[in-house]
């Protein structure tokens, strides 16, 4: 198998915290608003 | 380094799965178009008459074609292939996995004559009441124990590779293939309970009456791991093959691709019930309960997008890729194979978001059976999945016909026409849904659609449209392909990305199977044995067929 | 084979914290809504037999519609079917604004669907069982009941309206 290369050590994810940031603020903001739907229609009991 | 051979019947073996995966993908995709030319107010249906009934006849043949056999036949193809060349040898008994593959191939023909005469009009779910020919029911049966008999041949094979390599570490391929097996055979008894205690013994006539609450969560039980068995086989290629084709990329870690798969395993299957928040029968406690251990398995999704993006993200900056989103750009998008794997997970986060929200216990009564679902999951099973599957077989085509691909030109070009096209398809779908929209519903027709709503029905057929001629393109290439004259020079590289840690420090605990699989069959009987047993005690058999389409 | 303990990346360890907080956020905000708020799914609410449901004179099913149980308060028995035809019965219902309305809604054949536009009403109707959700409605004007699940060809023709008048 495979040796750690010597660029594979000092291989930061940085990029791929940037992609998934982006996708977290998606995730929240979508989320958000249909759960803001849901609690303005109000109650069911 | 020369790569594991396979001999020609067993990439003729492989090949023929995906014979039928691609007819079945032909025939199904051409339904789909009509349903959303229908919603723009372009009905075809009426001309189709003399062979396609209505539109709910069209809308069976897209959903079961599309979601179960074309997603079966190519998972079952690809799964063979991945323990063969991932544990380089050939399988235990390839007796056996013929015979599964034949039981497939059986029941698909019998499934699909009482469909094709109108007499099986009961969609993709067939929920009962709705009674279809008895063939049917038998057709998905067999399609079921073929696929079972197919995993018994696969575990068969891994246990002997096991007892012929005592202490390696499994290969990832191999050893995920064998997972997603693993989680198809358990999570198909809840269909296989249904169909066989239940909707069979009914469509004989040999019981009056079934159980709609039951039978709907015995359909669930299935239902929602059935998601994870067409995704997995999409992971596994993301996670060991896709970062090599964009760009010489590692897999960032074996030990947590390993560890997602079996938090898939464990988790995917006692978590049904959110499917069911809105049903009448089932308490809220248990849909509470479901919900939140569905929040636990977007857990692994989580570790999915790190690790596979990050593997990406090696392969972009080896290509000398910089800043935080430009080594994108650096990944090999020429590569027909690759272009459409990175199409299908950029929406597939898109799919994420909707799948969690769907699943968010009463956020669900927003969006239950509403237009949002239908687009929720063409981002899935529709894109995540099937846009990946498209890319794996432009190289796997290649790679077992020894045929060179025809035209990769094209091929990059299906996979972009068919990520603009689903973008505007599903985008209209979950605004409509938003906007209180049904599913399953001829929406040109409908007397209840306010005018809001239709410049977005104008939308879904547009993306239709698009997607129509991408699929047709797709088709074209795989049909000219496997014609195509002109030969590879030599056997198609199979893209395997190595891991960046050295797979030897895989934790041992990671390649044992029993605890994981006490831990997911103690996990259902806990999160569904009460709920089974309470539907059970009090069933009500009170429910005779209809045929009212 | 011989380790024994994962080796996580820093910055994925993170990650799956983030995650997890993420989750516990949004599994808090659903509770707060479900369990504080009133925003509940339906609850397991009583049997019946759908052969006999819409026609014995003792089910409430066999006259289908409104009964006011206090001033302001009403119960609406609805029945869905696809046979003889795909309608809700009844077809419409008039309250004035400011009712509370307790839907208790059962098919006599297949299943269906029952959504009431821009409201939480929004569940299954399964032969045999009985679904019910209380709705508020202060806004006046007419919210249409559609079918939302598939029950034969008629399904797309297949609603009923709530007027609620001023």
């Amino acid at each position: 198998m495979a040796k750690k290369d010597k660029d594979d050590e000092d291989f930061r994810p940085t990029g791929t915290i940037a992609v998934l940031a982006i996708f977290v603020v998606t995730l929240i903001a979508i989320w958000a608003t249909i759960y803001m739907i849901l609690v303005g229609r109000g109650g069911t009991l | 380094m020369k790569q594991y051979q396979l001999s020609t019947g067993e990439k003729k073996f492989i090949g023929s799965h995906l014979l039928v995966a691609i007819l079945s993908l032909a025939v199904g995709s051409l339904f789909g178009p009509l349903q959303a030319f229908e919603h723009a107010g372009w009905d075809f249906y009426p001309y189709l008459r003399p062979w396609i009934k209505s539109y709910y006849q069209g809308l069976t043949v897209h959903g079961v074609l599309n979601a179960l056999v074309w997603t079966t036949f190519f998972i079952m193809g690809f799964l063979t292939f991945n323990v063969i060349f991932g544990l380089k040898r050939p399988l235990k008994n390839p007796t056996l996995n013929k015979v599964g593959f034949w039981l497939m191939v059986v029941g698909v023909v019998a499934a699909a004559i009482p469909i094709l005469a109108n007499q099986a009009t009961v969609l993709f779910t067939f929920y009962p009441p709705l009674k279809a020919n008895w063939a049917f029911y038998v057709g998905l049966t067999l399609v079921v124990v073929g696929s079972w008999v197919e995993g018994w041949g696969l575990f068969m094979t891994f246990a002997a590779w096991r007892k012929e390599n005592p202490n390696v570490t499994s290969p990832f391929i191999a050893f995920a293939s064998v997972v997603t097996a693993l989680l198809w055979q358990i999570c198909t008894l809840g269909v296989a309970v249904e169909i066989l205690t239940m909707l069979l013994p009914w469509s004989l006539g040999l019981i009056e009456g079934v159980d709609p609450q039951l039978a709907r969560t015995y359909f669930w039980f299935t239902g929602h791991p059935l998601v994870y068995f067409w995704l997995l086989p999409a992971y596994l290629s993301w996670y060991a093959m896709l970062p090599k084709q964009a760009g010489n990329g590692k897999m960032f870690s074996d030990s947590l691709a390993r560890l997602s798969f079996w938090v898939f395993l464990v988790l995917s299957t006692p978590i049904g019930i959110h499917h069911q928040y809105v049903d009448p029968g089932v308490s809220p406690a248990w849909k509470f309960l479901h919900s939140m251990f569905t929040f636990g398995v977007f857990f692994p999704s989580m570790m999915t997008a790190f690790t596979v993006v990050a593997s990406l993200e090696h392969a972009g900056r080896k290509n000398g890729g910089k800043g935080a989103l430009a080594w994108i750009g650096k990944l090999n998008w020429a590569d027909p194979s690759v272009a459409a794997q990175l199409l299908a997970g950029i929406l597939f986060f898109f799919g994420g978001i909707g799948g969690l929200t769907n699943a968010s216990y009463n956020v669900n009564l927003v969006l239950h059976n509403t237009a949002f679902i239908p687009g929720h999951f063409h981002l899935t099973v529709a894109t995540a999945v099937t846009l990946s599957f498209m890319g794996i077989s432009y190289w796997l085509l290649p790679y077992l016909t020894g045929r060179k691909l025809w035209q990769p030109k094209w091929a990059v070009a299906q996979s972009w026409i068919w990520f603009i096209g689903m973008i505007i398809f599903s985008n209209s779908m979950h605004v409509l849904g938003l906007l209180g929209a049904p599913r399953r519903v001829p929406l040109g027709l409908a007397p209840y659609v306010p005018a809001e709503w239709n410049s977005r029905l104008f939308q879904v057929g547009v993306g239709g449209a698009i997607l129509f001629i991408s699929g047709s393109i797709y088709l074209t290439i795989m049909l000219m392909t496997a014609l195509n004259k002109e030969k590879v020079t030599e056997e198609v590289e199979v893209p395997i990305a190595e891991s960046m840690q050295d797979v030897s420090l895989t934790p041992v605990w990671l390649d044992r199977w029993a605890p994981w699989i006490y831990g997911a069959l103690g996990l259902i009987v806990l999160m569904y044995g009460p709920v089974l047993f309470e539907m059970i005690k009090n069933i009500a058999l009170t429910s005779p067929g209809f045929r009212v389409w | 084979m011989s380790a024994n303990k994962i080796h996580i990346d820093r910055y994925e360890r993170n990650w799956m914290m983030f995650t997890a907080v993420l989750l516990v956020l949004f599994a808090t905000a659903v509770s707060v809504s479900a369990f504080g708020m009133g925003i509940q799914v339906p609850a397991p609410e009583q049997r019946v037999d759908p052969k006999t449901v819409g026609t014995d004179p003792n089910s409430p099913w066999s006259s289908p519609g409104l009964r006011e149980v206090a001033p302001g308060k009403y119960d609406a028995y609805i029945l869905a079917r696809a046979v003889p035809t795909w309608e809700y019965l009844p077809k419409e219902i008039t309250i004035p604004a400011g009712s509370s309305v307790s839907f208790y809604v059962t098919s006599s054949d297949v299943q269906h669907g029952f959504k009431i536009q821009d409201t939480n009403a929004n569940f299954m109707v399964l032969p045999g069982q009985v679904s019910k959700l209380t709705i508020k409605f202060d806004k006046p004007g007419t919210y249409n009941y559609i079918c939302t699940e598939y029950c034969g060809s008629g399904h797309g023709i297949m609603y009923g309206a709530i007027i609620v008048t001023p």
